[in-house]
């Protein structure tokens, strides 16, 4: 019997371990949900595999915004920001870093439009309603927490192999 | 304990307590503040808003390029510089238990990104220029409110002017190269904004092609006249023409580049053959060639 239950205590302490694990690695890393409309994107059509890029990119970008703005790491953004959206979100890290705050978002998902495609094909304009949960954070302590339905204007340039978020803000209402 | 006593301490507790109650509130209604911001704000004209009560506290400023933290004095207005309210952006602004949030909005037109595509195109062609224009204040911040962007394409003094109007911060336009070929000047401007960019406008395909041949030592000489497209432009050197002469022993092919407006190949020799000339889809005249008749 007792050896029963010493199975069953460290199949359990097994099982929460791996769940945490699972928790941290996976669930932390999971890009936001997006669904993106197209049907106002002009004056170019968009292409199959550019919505996709589009989709995957910007995912991309929220996902290191959110863990910098937390970690207060403004090398995180790099790979998904340029020009003034990355010189913005830097001064914020790097004003949260004096001060000792930090922002945790947790982003409940997104409903973007495409609203420009430039001709030349190099850069898309979005309109993004971000549901998000934001909490202020002065160390530990919650300063402000708030579910939040926030309009969002960004501009993303194709890079490389990418699209990268040029210019990122939030907006009244579109 | 009598019972005249236990009334008198129940008395003296509920009444100390009552007493407590009052000085809790009179401490909260001290302390209580009124965030009184204003939904918008134009970047970089700062903010000041009343608080009321008394004692400290501690402000917190969450925005885009800011995070604020500093003990303020209740019943003193707190002040958010232009410098602190210069990114467009949603803020939220935390005063003990009184939080507000509020937007800052993009100033007047400064400056304009303008993206103008391509860097070289055929002239005289329609709608093969586009130019994009991105407006921002002098913050950096995009614009939303409708501007208008004047796109201006000058060639040899050719102009040719088309205004739009910014909608979320972008407008564009497509223009047609002009008649001569030459580089043209293609401005965008908006207030006191202007980016100028150049544009090279070359010659489209050529018009026609005529070509002449003579014998040579080495066999036969074809040689082009000037080549030109159809509003006259020479094309440009480097274009490739190709020859082609046929006769009994097969076909045989010369691509030459044209060379200060001209094109020649040698070809083989042969005393009855068929002689083209073509460049891209333009097809020139066709010589029937008899050993040098």
């Amino acid at each position: 019997m007792k050896i029963v239950l010493r199975f069953a205590f460290m199949l359990a302490v097994a099982f929460a371990i791996v769940f945490s694990i699972y928790n941290v690695i996976v669930l932390a890393a999971a890009p936001p949900s997006l669904a993106i409309n197209i049907e106002h994107a002009g004056p170019r059509q968009m292409e199959d595999t550019t919505q996709r890029a589009l989709a995957r990119d910007y995912a991309a970008a929220w996902q290191a915004m959110t863990q910098a703005l937390d970690q207060n790491r403004a090398d995180l953004l790099g790979a998904s920001f340029i020009g003034t959206a990355d010189d913005k979100l830097t001064a914020t890290i790097h004003e949260q870093q004096k001060s000792g705050l930090h922002q945790h978002i947790v982003d409940r998902g997104h409903t973007i439009g495409a609203v420009f495609y430039s001709p030349e094909g190099s850069a898309i304009e979005l309109h993004d309603t971000a549901h998000i949960e934001l909490q202020l954070m002065d160390g530990s302590r919650v300063v402000h927490s708030e579910d939040a339905t926030v309009h969002y204007v960004a501009l993303l340039t194709a890079a490389e192999n990418s699209w990268k978020v040029r210019v990122f803000e939030a907006v009244p209402a579109f | 304990m009598t019972t005249a006593s236990k009334e008198r301490v129940i008395k003296y507790a509920g009444m100390m307590a009552i007493g407590l109650l009052m000085v809790c509130c009179f401490e909260i209604a001290m302390r209580a503040t009124d965030l009184n911001v204003p939904a918008t704000v134009a970047a970089g004209s700062g903010l000041s808003t009343p608080t009321s009560g008394s004692g400290s506290a501690t402000l917190y400023v969450y925005g885009p390029g800011t995070a604020i933290k500093r003990k303020v004095e209740l019943g003193q207005p707190i002040q958010l510089s232009a410098d602190e309210l210069q990114h467009a952006g949603r803020y939220v602004i935390s005063l003990d238990d009184n939080r507000a949030t509020f937007f800052v909005t993009a100033g007047p037109v400064q400056s304009i990104a303008f993206l103008a595509r391509p860097s070289r195109v055929p002239a005289d062609t329609p709608n093969v220029i586009t130019g994009t224009a991105f407006v921002f204040d002098k913050y950096q911040n995009l614009v939303l409110q409708p501007q208008p962007v004047k796109f201006e394409l000058n060639v040899n003094g050719q102009t040719v002017t088309r205004t739009e109007t910014t909608k979320n911060g972008v407008a564009f336009a497509k223009l047609d190269s002009s008649k001569k070929e030459g580089p043209a000047q293609f401005v965008a401007s908006s207030g006191p904004a202007s980016v100028r960019r150049i544009v090279q406008e070359v010659a489209s395909d050529p018009c026609s092609i005529r070509m002449t041949v003579v014998r040579d030592k080495n066999g036969i000489l074809a040689r082009t006249d000037p080549i030109h497209d159809c509003a006259g432009n020479p094309v440009p050197d480097g274009t490739i023409v190709t020859f082609t002469s046929t006769d009994a022993h097969g076909k045989s092919t010369v691509d030459a580049r044209i060379k200060r407006g001209i094109a020649e190949a040698q070809l083989p020799l042969s005393n009855d053959a068929t002689i083209s000339v073509a460049s891209g889809v333009v097809a020139g005249n066709e010589i029937q060639w008899r050993g040098g008749q």
